[in-house]
C-alpha cells in the first residue's frame, strides 16, 4: 500500500489531530506558527474524511486496518484495529467539518485570550480524541478516545478560568464525567471476562452466544457510559455548566461533536453488539428517554436568562429527536436520526459562534442586558435568524427536513404496532419544535431586536474570519434543507444501512464467514433500509413558487412606493421617529427575556417551579442523579432485555 | 413551447389563481363582510362591505415612516414575507382534489408554513424597537403555542381516519379519501375535530377574543405599534388573507367531498362557504365576547379545544 493509499485515510485523519496538538505545545509561542499549524492539522483531517466518501459511503467497502499489520490470529484479535463504515465515516465526516469550522473560527475568536497555545493544544486533542472514538474498531481504545475527550473537553470548559462559574462547571463536568467513564471502562471490564475480546467485530460476534446476566449488566454500564457523554436526560444540567462556561468555539465541539459521540456510542451498542437482544423493549427506554430529554430540555431553555445556556438545553432537546428517532429500530427511524444529528451539528454549531461573536463584541451574554444588536451586527444577526429558523424547523431550513422524518418515524410507528404510545410521541415532538420556535423568537427579541442599550452604542461587527466560519454552516443549513432527497441518499441511508448490517461489520474485520461460523442460529438477517414516506415535501420547488411570490410581492409593492419611507436623518430630526411610549419612561417599558412568554410559563408555573428546584446545581445531586440513573438502567435492562 | 405555456400556467396559478388576486379579493371581502356583520349585530350601520379595500388603497398612499430605532430591512421585509407566505400556503391547499402545485407539501408543512406569517410579523414588530412591540410579540406567540397543540391533534386525527392502517401525511390521499368516501365532517369521530379547528380559526387569525397579541385598547396594535403606510396595509391584507386560508384548510380537510370537479364552480363554492366560515367562527364570536387575557387564551386551548381535538384522535386510533 502506498503512502496515499485511501486505507490509510482514517489513522491519518487522527494523527494530524494529535500531531498538531503536539507541535504547538512546542512551536506555539508565535501567533502566526500557531495558527498555520491548527489550520493545516484541521483541514487535512477534514480532506481525509472527504477523500473516504467516495470508496466507503458511495461505493460500501468497510475498511478495516490493522495497526502494524497485527492482523487476527488464532481467531483472536489481539492488534489495535480501526474500522470505518458508513456509519463511522458519517459521523467522521460531521466531526471533521465542525471541528475545521470551529478552528477557523478560533484563529479570530480568541485574539484577546491569553494561553492560547494551551488553548489549540486542547482543542486538537478534543478533536482528535473524537475521531478516534468514531474510527476506532476495539472497545478499549474507545475508552482511551473518550478519556482524552473528556479530559481536554473538562480542561476546556475551565480555559476561561476567569469567567465566573468556569471552574465550578469544569468540576461539574469532571465528576459526572467520569463517572460516566468508569461505566464505560467496568463495562468493558465484564465484557472482557466474558468473550475474552475487546475487538468490536468480535465482541459483535460472541456476545450474541453469551447473553447473560454479566453482559446484560455490562450493557447497561455503557450505555450509561455514553449517555453522559450524550448529556441526555438526567445528565443535561452538566451541558447547560459547561457551555455557559466554554469558549464559543468549544461549545460548538461540545455540543456538535461531544454528543455525536456518545449518539454513535449508543447506536453501536444498541444495533451491532447486542444486535440480538429483545429490541422491541429497549426501543422503550430509547424512546422514552429521548422524548423526556426533548421535552424536559426545551422547557428547561425557555427559562433561561443566558444565551449560551439556552443554547445548551436546546442542544440535548435536539439530541432527544436524535436518541428518539433513532430507537425507534425502523429504517426511517434511523435515517431521521442520523439526518437530525447531521442537522444539529450544523445548526448548533452556527447558533453558538453567532453567541460567541456577540460574547466577543460586547462582553455579555445575558439576555436581559442585551437588545437591538442588529443595527450594529447586521451579518451576524442573518446568520443567526438562519441558525434559529433552522433548529426550530421552519421551512426550507434543514431542521424541518430531518423534524419531519422524525414525525413520520414516529407516526408510522404508532400506526404499525398500534401503540398509543408513539403517537404521544410525535405531539410532543411537533409541541417541542414550536417551543424551540418561541425561545428562539425570545433570543431574536432580546438580543437582536429591540431597543439597544446605551453603553453598546458602540459595538461594531465581527472580524470577517468569524463571519465566514458562521457562513460555511449557514449554507450547509440551508444546502441539505434544499435536497433532503440528496442527503438521504448519499449519507443517512448508506449509514442506517450500515446500522442493519452487523455481519458485514464482522466479516469485514475477522475475515469472511466469520461472522457465520461464530455466531450459527443467532446470525442476523443484514437487511437493507427501504422505507416509504407518508407525505410530501419538495423544498426546491416551494422555494422557487415562494421565490416567484416573492418577487411578485415585491414589485408591487415598489410600484405602490412602498420602498419610498421616509427615516430619520440627522438633518430632519422630528419626534415623529421617536418610538411612541405612551408617556411611561423608557427604560422601565421594555420586558425582559426572562418575562417574556409569561402567559405560557403561568400557566406551568407549578411545572417550572418543580423543574426550577429539581436543578439545584449542587454537583452532589447530579452525581446522585448519575447513580440512580444507573440502577434504574441496570434494573430495567437486566430485567426485561 | 409547450414549456413556454406551462411556465405560463404555473405563474397563472401563483398570481391570479389560486394565487395573489384570488387571496387578495376573497380575503378583503372576508373582512369587509366581517365588519358589516359584526356592526349589524351591535346595532351599527357599519363600513361599506367594500371599506377593507378603500383602507387598503389609503394606506399605500401614506407615508411610510421607520422609527429611528428599528433595523430597516427586517422591517420593511417582514410584511411582504409574511403575506408570500400565506399566499404560497393558499396554493397547496387543494380544492375538491385539485391543487395547483401537488407533491409539494403536506399537512405537517402546512402546519410549519403556518409559523411563517405570525414569525414575520413577529421579527417585524420586533425589529421596529418598540415596547409595544415587545409585549404583541411575547403574546403572538403563546397564541401560536396555545393553538399549536390542538392544531397537531386534529390533523393528527385526520391523518389517521383518511390513511387508515398506513397513516398518512399527504393531502391528496386526504382529498382522494374524501372524494371516494365523502366529506370527513360526517365521519363520526372527527367531529369533535372539526369543532376543535372551527376554534382554531379566530386563536390563528388574532380575532376576538383571542386578539390578546393586538389589543388595540391597552398595547396600541402591540406588533404593529410602529407600523404605518404600506406596511400596515399589507399586514392588514396577510390578516384578512389568513381568513381564507384557514377557512381554505378547514374545506379540504373536513369538506372534501363537497364539489362538483369543475374548478371554477369549486372556487366559488370555496368562496360561499369560506364567508360562512368566516361569519360563524369569526364575526359572530367577535361581537358577543370580550377579549380574554393572554393566560387564559393559553389555557382555553390547551384544555377545551384540545380536549375536543383529542376525543377524536383516540376515537380515530381505535377506528371508530
Amino acid at each position: 500500500m502506498s503512502f496515499f493509499d485511501y486505507h490509510h485515510f482514517p489513522i491519518y485523519s487522527i494523527m494530524v489531530l494529535f500531531l498538531g496538538a503536539f507541535l504547538i505545545v512546542m512551536f506555539g509561542k508565535n501567533k502566526a506558527v500557531r495558527n498555520t499549524i491548527a489550520f493545516l492539522a484541521v483541514s487535512a483531517s477534514l480532506a481525509c474524511m472527504i477523500a473516504l466518501v467516495k470508496p466507503v459511503m458511495l461505493n460500501g467497502e468497510i475498511i478495516a486496518y490493522w495497526m502494524g499489520n497485527r492482523v487476527p490470529a488464532g481467531g483472536y484479535a489481539i492488534g489495535i484495529a480501526l474500522e470505518v463504515d458508513q456509519l463511522s465515516l458519517f459521523f467522521g465526516l460531521l466531526i471533521a467539518t465542525a471541528v475545521f469550522v470551529s478552528g477557523v473560527y478560533s484563529l479570530q475568536y480568541m485574539d484577546r485570550d491569553d494561553n492560547v497555545p494551551q488553548y489549540y493544544t486542547l482543542f486538537l486533542m478534543l478533536a482528535g480524541g473524537v475521531i478516534g472514538l468514531v474510527l476506532s474498531g476495539d472497545i478499549f481504545n474507545m475508552f482511551i478516545m473518550v478519556e482524552i475527550l473528556t479530559f481536554a473537553a473538562v480542561a476546556l470548559t475551565a480555559f476561561r478560568n476567569k469567567v465566573y462559574g468556569a471552574l465550578e462547571a469544569a468540576f461539574k463536568y469532571l465528576v459526572v464525567g467520569c463517572i460516566g467513564s468508569t461505566c464505560i471502562l467496568t463495562g468493558i471490564i465484564m465484557l472482557y471476562a466474558q468473550a475474552h475480546t475487546l475487538n468490536f467485530a468480535q465482541l459483535a460476534a460472541l456476545i450474541p452466544g453469551n447473553m447473560n446476566n454479566a453482559t446484560k449488566l455490562a450493557f447497561a454500564l455503557l450505555y450509561i457510559g455514553f449517555s453522559t457523554k450524550a448529556f441526555i436526560v438526567p445528565f443535561h444540567p452538566l451541558a447547560a455548566d459547561a457551555h455557559g462556561a466554554a469558549p464559543a468555539s468549544i461549545s460548538v465541539l461540545i455540543s456538535g461533536v461531544l454528543t455525536k459521540s456518545g449518539i454513535y456510542g449508543i447506536i453501536r451498542l444498541t444495533y451491532m453488539l447486542f444486535q440480538t437482544m429483545n429490541l422491541g423493549s429497549f426501543q422503550f427506554l430509547l424512546v422514552f428517554v429521548g422524548s423526556v430529554s426533548m421535552f424536559v430540555c426545551v422547557t428547561m431553555a425557555l427559562a433561561q436568562h443566558d444565551f449560551k445556556r439556552l443554547l445548551a438545553f436546546h442542544s440535548i432537546s435536539q439530541i432527544g429527536y436524535v436518541l428518539t428517532a433513532v430507537g425507534l429500530c425502523t429504517g426511517l427511524g434511523i435515517s431521521a436520526g442520523l439526518y437530525h444529528a447531521m442537522n444539529h451539528t450544523l445548526f448548533k454549531g452556527l447558533l453558538f459562534l453567532a453567541a460567541g461573536a456577540v460574547l466577543h463584541e460586547t462582553g455579555t451574554t445575558n439576555l436581559d442586558e442585551l437588545g437591538g444588536l442588529s443595527k450594529k451586527m447586521p451579518w451576524t444577526t442573518a446568520l443567526f435568524l438562519v441558525g434559529a429558523f433552522s433548529i426550530s424547523g421552519l421551512p426550507p431550513f434543514n431542521g424541518f427536513a430531518s423534524k419531519w422524518m422524525v414525525y413520520q418515524a414516529t407516526y408510522q410507528k404508532a400506526a404499525e404496532t398500534g401503540n398509543i404510545g408513539f403517537l404521544l410521541v410525535t405531539i410532543v415532538a411537533l409541541i417541542t419544535s414550536v417551543l424551540t420556535l418561541a425561545s428562539f423568537v425570545k433570543v431574536s427579541q432580546s438580543v437582536f431586536f429591540g431597543r439597544l442599550p446605551a453603553k453598546y452604542e458602540n459595538v461594531h461587527e465581527v472580524k470577517p474570519g468569524m463571519i465566514i466560519a458562521m457562513s460555511i454552516f449557514a449554507i450547509l443549513c440551508v444546502l441539505t434543507g434544499l435536497f433532503p432527497g440528496f442527503v438521504t441518499k448519499n449519507l443517512t441511508e448508506p449509514a442506517a444501512n450500515a446500522v442493519f448490517s452487523a455481519v458485514r461489520y464482522i466479516d469485514a474485520m475477522m475475515g469472511s464467514g466469520y461472522a457465520g461460523s461464530v455466531m450459527g442460529d443467532n446470525l442476523p438477517v443484514v437487511s437493507t433500509v427501504s422505507f416509504t414516506q407518508v407525505g410530501y415535501w419538495a423544498p426546491v420547488s416551494w422555494l422557487l413558487i415562494l421565490c416567484i411570490g416573492l418577487l411578485a410581492v415585491t414589485i408591487a409593492a415598489v410600484l405602490g412606493k412602498y420602498d419610498r419611507v421616509s427615516e430619520a436623518r440627522p438633518e430632519n430630526v422630528d419626534p415623529k421617529y421617536d418610538l411612541f411610549w405612551g408617556g411611561e419612561a423608557s427604560e422601565f417599558s421594555q420586558v425582559g427575556g426572562g418575562d417574556l412568554f409569561w402567559g405560557f410559563k403561568h400557566n406551568w408555573r407549578h411545572y417550572f417551579g418543580f423543574m426550577h428546584d429539581l436543578h439545584s446545581g449542587v454537583v452532589n445531586d447530579y452525581s446522585l442523579w448519575a447513580i440512580v440513573a444507573l440502577s434504574l438502567a441496570v434494573v430495567f435492562i437486566t430485567i426485561v432485555l | 413551447m409547450t414549456m413556454v405555456l406551462s411556465a405560463l400556467e404555473y405563474l397563472g396559478y401563483i398570481l391570479i389563481f389560486p394565487g395573489f388576486l384570488f387571496c387578495f379579493f376573497v380575503g378583503l371581502l372576508l373582512a369587509g363582510i366581517d365588519r358589516k356583520i359584526v356592526a349589524k349585530m351591535q346595532k351599527r350601520v357599519g363600513p361599506p362591505i367594500l371599506q377593507p379595500f378603500y383602507d387598503f388603497f389609503k394606506l399605500c398612499g401614506k407615508e411610510t415612516i421607520i422609527p429611528a430605532a428599528a433595523s430597516k430591512t427586517t422591517f420593511l421585509m417582514a410584511p411582504l414575507v409574511g403575506l408570500a407566505g400565506l399566499v404560497v400556503l393558499q396554493m397547496f391547499i387543494p380544492i375538491h382534489g385539485w391543487a395547483a402545485f401537488s407533491g409539494t407539501a403536506d399537512i405537517i408543512v402546512i402546519l410549519y408554513l403556518l409559523l411563517i406569517p405570525a414569525m414575520a410579523t413577529m421579527l417585524g414588530g420586533s425589529a421596529s424597537g418598540s415596547p409595544y412591540a415587545g409585549i404583541g410579540m411575547s403574546r403572538e406567540m403563546v397564541t401560536v403555542i396555545s393553538c399549536e397543540l390542538p392544531l397537531v391533534l386534529v390533523l393528527l386525527a385526520v391523518g389517521k381516519v383518511a390513511g387508515g392502517d398506513s397513516v398518512t401525511f399527504s393531502f391528496s390521499v386526504i382529498s382522494d379519501y374524501q372524494l371516494a368516501n365523502g366529506s370527513l365532517i360526517l365521519h363520526p369521530s372527527l367531529i369533535p375535530a372539526a369543532i376543535a379547528f372551527l376554534m382554531i380559526i379566530p386563536g390563528e387569525t388574532g380575532n376576538h377574543p383571542f386578539d390578546t397579541a393586538e389589543a388595540e385598547t391597552e398595547i396600541c396594535e402591540g406588533l404593529l405599534a410602529e407600523y404605518s403606510g404600506a406596511p400596515l396595509g399589507v399586514f392588514k391584507l396577510a390578516h384578512a388573507v389568513k381568513l381564507l386560508t384557514l377557512s381554505s384548510l378547514f374545506v379540504a380537510l373536513f369538506l372534501g367531498g363537497v364539489g362538483t370537479g369543475i374548478i371554477v364552480i369549486d372556487g366559488i363554492i370555496l368562496v360561499l362557504i369560506s364567508i360562512v366560515i368566516t361569519i360563524l367562527t369569526v364575526s359572530l364570536v367577535h361581537a358577543i365576547t370580550a377579549r380574554l387575557k393572554i393566560e387564559q387564551v393559553f389555557k382555553y386551548y390547551w384544555t377545551v379545544v384540545s380536549g375536543l381535538a383529542l376525543i377524536s384522535l383516540v376515537l380515530a386510533w381505535y377506528g371508530l
